[in-house]
């Protein structure tokens, strides 16, 4: 019981306690160099600007996290996301040029159109994996390599601009001292969290991650089930894609570099099991604003950047142990 | 049942049909010289593919072979001055490490080895990083001749690269077929629960599979790195795809237990000759991800043994 | 009402249900009993639509239906309250009510909580439990969760308009005395609405709820009997029926062990929640049988032997060295075989061929110079082959396809050509055919005589008697009774059943 309330509060608990840990940091540097400084009052890592620097470095990977943590809650995994990522940016790049080259023209529509890619993905990485009964973190391994292969094929390589200014006030307007693509992304957060908690859907997913073959027993179609899962994953993929596309206002094929990785490690870090059925959007909040903290905190106080993966590296196996009851489980592959 | 008892010639029959159909196209593809550079070309893949048949056999998956061969590509740059040759023993070594960590995180803490390799995989990433100062380093030509020049050499048109291939695949397939090991392997790739209840010590088994896995990626860093003539923490990028199409495509499939190292040989060359096809057929480089991704899916789904699965599919 | 008219069932090898009649009036409390194995899940099966039966016919109101899948019985008013827990453990408790039927409260895609929960309390009053419907379903006792289980079923009232059936497996395993009485006061107010059809192992619970009590053997109904005018005894003695053939277990080789050979002693062991103060000595040429029902922790007995599950307290002594590492490879080691109840997973390697499965105990025996020496495997293969007359076209052939009977003399080469001399039987003839069983029950004779120590857990309690030189009856864990005895003098069925339930 205890253990349990334990593993449920950690992941809050790690985030305040690194937020509080990087300015005693700062705090020693400039006590030892004899400079006046109030704890966390003169901090440069405690304060609204680098606040809204992590919270735009983190809008991309949030979404893409966000994505995937519906299909472990159904204790799968997608894998796909770097692929879904990069070709979604991709598609929305030249469907935005070619469509006007400006939010204020037809343009807007290519933004829908990179979220029908992303479910599209999605949808064929569910329907392959429950129609061929393939376990689902090859179909979208697999899936992601088809994904990275054909951006790859549309762009040969080459970045494509978005110049456009309005799409591009994502990043340059700010409110209250965080830009607008913060609140975008707050609206996706909140409107994942509406779908797992307020639809049957999302409900479902929980049901099927807690007991798979009593879910079917008690009448629901998991396939059916699984194959939204997906494609509603695929959707939030490609709100990924069109954050990091608005941030640096390029798209490529690397555009998806790296999201696997951190989209995972969000989503155990926050307390989600990889077992599924227990954890949610709010944990995947904590866990990518932990490893965005845990990112920059490291630049701030002059730690090499190299550092970074091994530290996630090692976090993510702690926090999948931690997460793990040993008595459900009797092998591993 | 036809399809049962047809499924393990899969393999070398597509193998056979693909050389045919890419020969008839292309004549010059028989050329014995020319296929010869081909396949030591594929020597590299050859070998990465070769550790992870050994996670696949046991129904697990390596995804740090690739992080491993770059992290390794950097050791190699920086030691050679220091360690001469004998900074190969230390690649292996170290990779064999990281695979026996992947192991020991993966059996004795309960992580699925698809997450415990893709978190080993960013630690070694970190290392390399380090390593190399994030850039790319060279190889002083000199010593990479003296110490490693036997690597890249011909003996009577016979290139040195085949041959290192050949022995360490030859090693691998005694390995598997003919020890202890490798009966105990079968065991359980085929069927753990029979395997402990037969006194197997599983959780050994699947750790020295990964140690394997990790000490044929590290070999191919290595031989990257001495052919390359330097180091770099993403040169060895992209090969993670390739070796698990060329498992696959051999016939090993997710499930384990079936297959083997013969099998990883057969799909490292049916690699190798779509990649020849696609060059003749004036395919662009940049489709290869692509063509390769769908290839492993329709792979994927051939090879599963879906008896073996348990009645869900997560 | 309901009725089932001559119903079969076959799988292979075994006919699970033979000409069954059944039937259940509105209104009634059925019970149905039988030892494990008599069929009773499998006819439990057909009632709610798990299985389709492959002869006879089932009729609900005179009318014939055919269910595919559970949710067609549950569409025709038949519902199942699951022995082992069926509820989802991370949802909430009305979750779990309405799972697959939440469209009810979903307006415009958004579930509505309020009037779920509304609903759930409505049917949760059905059996006076007094919970918050959105409590998450781990945090419930168990007596909770079963009532739950039920009221699940319960939904059925609202959404059915004809008669309920509802089926009850085992309600009454995880209960206390006092919440036993209340779900029987529960069940006895609900016949007004459903009938009941209610499968427990204590008879006497079953003779106190029900109207009418079916007694099941070997797949057949052998009689029904009305409840008030049975007994207890008359029930069991029904029950386990028929006479044992002493010829059939080849009793007349059985030889007397040797007493002063203590192969596995175990001293006030216990393993928490499986079972405790568990003493016994197995003896060189013993055959000792533990006898209980499933959950009397037989099973995890021999596994804490092998080493698979480390017990807790007391202290266990195998060949007169106290055990301080339990591990399967360290009973290997010290000369335990293990033949396992599932014989197609744990048993045989599928995918691995005779020889190979044979020498899977000893593989380091078998190399020379860390190169395996097949040749010998073979030769090993070929022995045991024709000394246990193992029906197979070469050493090559992948076990799986072998008969379970052939599956299951490679499973004891296995072990006694590596000279296993401590046995450990669990359900050894469980699925093999009449003749393969003989085949089995010759080789335990034939070990036994040889000084090989066999612990068995038996498939019925006939063969328990017939084979054993000690049985040893469980119940919830604990030793019961022993029973020491010679050919000739072996305890009936009768004093078995007594102790076991």
């Amino acid at each position: 019981m205890i253990r349990d309330i334990i593993v449920k509060w950690a992941p809050l608990l790690v985030l305040v306690f690194l937020v509080l840990l990087f300015p005693i940091f700062e705090w020693l540097e400039d006590f030892r160099a004899g400079k006046d400084h109030i704890y966390l009052l003169d901090s440069r890592f405690f304060s609204v600007r680098n606040a809204s620097r992590i919270a735009v470095a983190a809008t991309p990977g949030l979404m893409v996290a966000i994505g995937v943590t519906f299909i472990i809650i159904m204790g799968s995994i997608d894998l796909s996301m770097e692929g879904s990522v990069s070709i979604s940016a991709v598609i929305f790049a030249f469907a935005f040029l070619a469509l006007g080259g400006t939010l204020l023209s037809w343009a807007w529509l290519a933004i829908p159109a990179a979220m029908l890619v992303g479910a599209g993905i999605g949808f064929v990485n569910g329907l392959v994996h429950v129609v061929f009964r393939i376990p689902s973190f090859m179909v979208s391994l697999a899936m992601g390599f088809v994904g990275t292969g054909l951006a790859l094929v549309l762009t040969g390589g080459d970045r494509i601009r978005i110049e456009d200014e309005v799409f591009r006030s994502l990043l340059t307007v700010r409110w209250l001292n965080f830009p607008i693509m913060c609140y975008v992304a707050l609206l996706a957060l909140l409107v994942a969290w509406f779908i797992q908690s307020h639809t049957t859907l999302g409900r479902n997913f929980y049901a099927i991650g807690g007991g798979e073959e009593l879910a079917q027993a008690s009448g629901l179609n998991v396939a059916r089930i699984r194959v939204l899962g997906f494609a509603l994953a695929g959707v939030f993929f490609a709100l990924g894609a069109l954050m990091a596309v608005g941030r640096i206002g390029i798209a490529e094929t690397a555009t998806g570099n790296n999201f696997m990785f951190i989209s995972i490690a969000a989503v155990v870090v926050g307390g989600t099991a990889l077992w599924g059925g227990i954890g949610g959007i709010p944990n995947t909040l904590v866990g990518i604003l932990i490893v965005y903290v845990i990112t920059n905190g490291m630049v701030v106080i002059g730690l090499p950047s190299w550092l970074q993966d091994g530290v996630l590296g090692v976090l993510v196996i702690t926090a999948v142990v931690l997460s793990t009851s040993r008595k459900s489980i009797s092998f591993v592959k | 049942m036809t399809h049962e008892i047809l499924r393990p010639h899969f393999p070398w029959i597509t193998l056979v049909a693909l050389i045919v159909i890419v020969g008839i196209a292309n004549p010059a593809f028989f050329s014995v010289s020319g296929f010869v550079i081909l396949m030591a070309d594929v020597i590299p893949l050859l070998i990465m593919a070769i550790g992870m048949t050994f996670a696949i056999y046991i129904g697990g998956i390596d995804l740090s072979i690739q992080q491993l061969a770059n992290m390794v590509t950097v050791m190699t740059t920086v030691y050679l001055a220091q360690f001469g040759i004998s900074v190969a023993l230390l690649v292996v070594l170290v990779g064999g490490l990281f695979g026996i960590i992947s192991g020991f995180v993966t059996t004795r803490l309960y992580v699925p080895s698809f997450v415990s390799t893709l978190a080993i995989g960013f630690i070694a990433l970190s290392i390399a990083k380090w390593l190399s100062n994030q850039r790319a380093l060279f190889m002083d030509a000199t010593l990479r001749d003296a110490h490693f020049g036997w690597m890249f050499g011909n003996t009577m048109g016979v290139p040195h690269e085949l041959v290192i291939g050949l022995l360490l695949a030859f090693f691998a397939w005694l390995l598997q077929t003919r020890t202890p090991f490798g009966r105990a392997l079968k065991a359980v790739g085929s069927g753990e629960l029979a395997a402990v209840a037969s006194g197997i010590d599983v959780d050994r088994v699947k750790i020295f599979a990964f140690g394997l896995s990790g000490m044929f990626a590290a070999f191919a860093g290595l031989m990257f790195s001495v052919k390359l003539s330097g180091g770099d923490a993403q040169l060895a990028n992209g090969f993670l795809l390739l070796a698990i199409v060329a498992v696959l495509v051999g016939g090993t499939p997710l499930t384990g237990g079936v297959g083997g190292i013969i099998n990883t040989v057969i799909g490292t060359l049916i690699v190798m000759v779509i990649r020849a096809a696609m060059v003749y057929l004036e395919i662009d480089a940049t489709q290869q991800q692509m063509i390769f991704g769908i290839v492993l899916i329709v792979a994927i789904a051939l090879t599963i043994d879906r008896s073996k699965l348990r009645s869900v599919v997560k | 009402m309901y009725q089932l008219k001559a119903v079969d069932k076959h799988f292979p090898g075994v006919h699970a249900l033979q000409a069954v009649d059944f039937e259940v009036q509105r209104g009634e409390i059925v019970g149905l009993v039988g030892e494990n194995g008599a069929g009773k899940s499998t006819l439990m099966k057909v009632i709610y639509g798990a299985y389709q039966p492959d002869g006879g016919e089932i009729k609900i109101d005179g009318k014939r239906v055919r269910f595919q899948n559970p949710r067609q019985a549950m569409d025709h008013g038949i519902g199942m309250v699951f022995q082992e827990q069926s509820l989802i453990p991370n949802l909430t408790v009305m979750e779990n009510i309405f799972l697959g039927f939440e469209k009810q409260f979903v307006t415009f895609g958004v579930v509505s909580w309020r009037a779920m929960a509304t609903a759930a309390r409505a049917q949760l009053a059905k059996v006076k439990l007094d919970i918050d419907p959105t409590t998450i379903t781990s945090d419930l006792s168990f007596a909770q969760r079963q009532l739950v289980e039920l009221v699940k079923v319960l939904t059925l009232e609202e959404r059915i308009d004809g008669d309920l059936v509802i089926l009850l497996d085992e309600p009454t395993s995880v209960l206390a005395e006092e919440e036993v009485k209340l779900l029987f006061q529960i069940v006895r107010g609900l016949t007004k609405r459903a009938s009941f059809i209610f499968v427990s192992h204590r008879i006497s619970e079953v003779l106190e709820l029900s109207d009418r009590i079916y007694i099941m053997k070997d797949g057949a109904v052998v009689d029904v009997v009305h409840s008030n005018d049975a007994d207890l005894d008359d029930i069991q003695h029904k029950m386990v029926g028929r006479e044992i053939n002493s010829e059939y277990y080849r009793e007349h080789k059985q030889q007397a062990y040797n007493s002063n050979d203590v192969l596995v002693s175990f001293d006030n062991v216990g393993l928490q929640g499986s079972y405790r103060n568990i003493s016994f000595d197995l003896h060189a040429g013993e055959v000792l049988c533990l006898v209980g029902t499933e959950g009397s922790g037989r099973e995890a007995i021999l596994r804490t032997v092998f080493g698979r599950d480390p017990c807790n307290a007391g202290r266990v002594k195998i060949k007169g060295e106290p055990v301080t590492a339990f591990s399967p490879m360290a009973g290997v080691r010290r000369g335990i075989g293990h033949v396992p109840r599932e014989r197609k997973i744990e048993g045989i390697v599928n995918g691995m061929n005779v020889y190979e499965n044979m020498t899977l105990a000893q593989i380091r025996k078998f190399a020379r110079l860390g190169i395996m020496n097949v040749p010998a495997e073979k030769q090993l293969a070929n022995e045991w082959i024709e000394r246990l007359g193992i029906k197979t076209p070469s050493v090559a052939k992948d076990c799986g396809g072998l008969s379970g009977g052939n599956q299951q003399k490679v499973v004891l080469a296995k072990w006694r050509s590596s000279g296993s001399d401590i046995l450990l039987l669990d359900h050894p003839t469980r699925g093999l055919d009449i003749g393969a069983k003989e085949d089995v029950y010759e080789m335990i004779r034939e070990m036994s005589a040889n000084g090989v120590g066999i612990l068995l857990a038996a498939d019925t309690l006939e063969e328990a008697i017939g084979l054993s030189h000690t049985i040893i009856v469980l119940k919830d864990g604990e030793i019961q009774k022993r029973f020491e005895y010679a050919t000739g003098s072996k305890p009936s069925l009768y004093d078995l059943v007594h102790h076991m339930i």
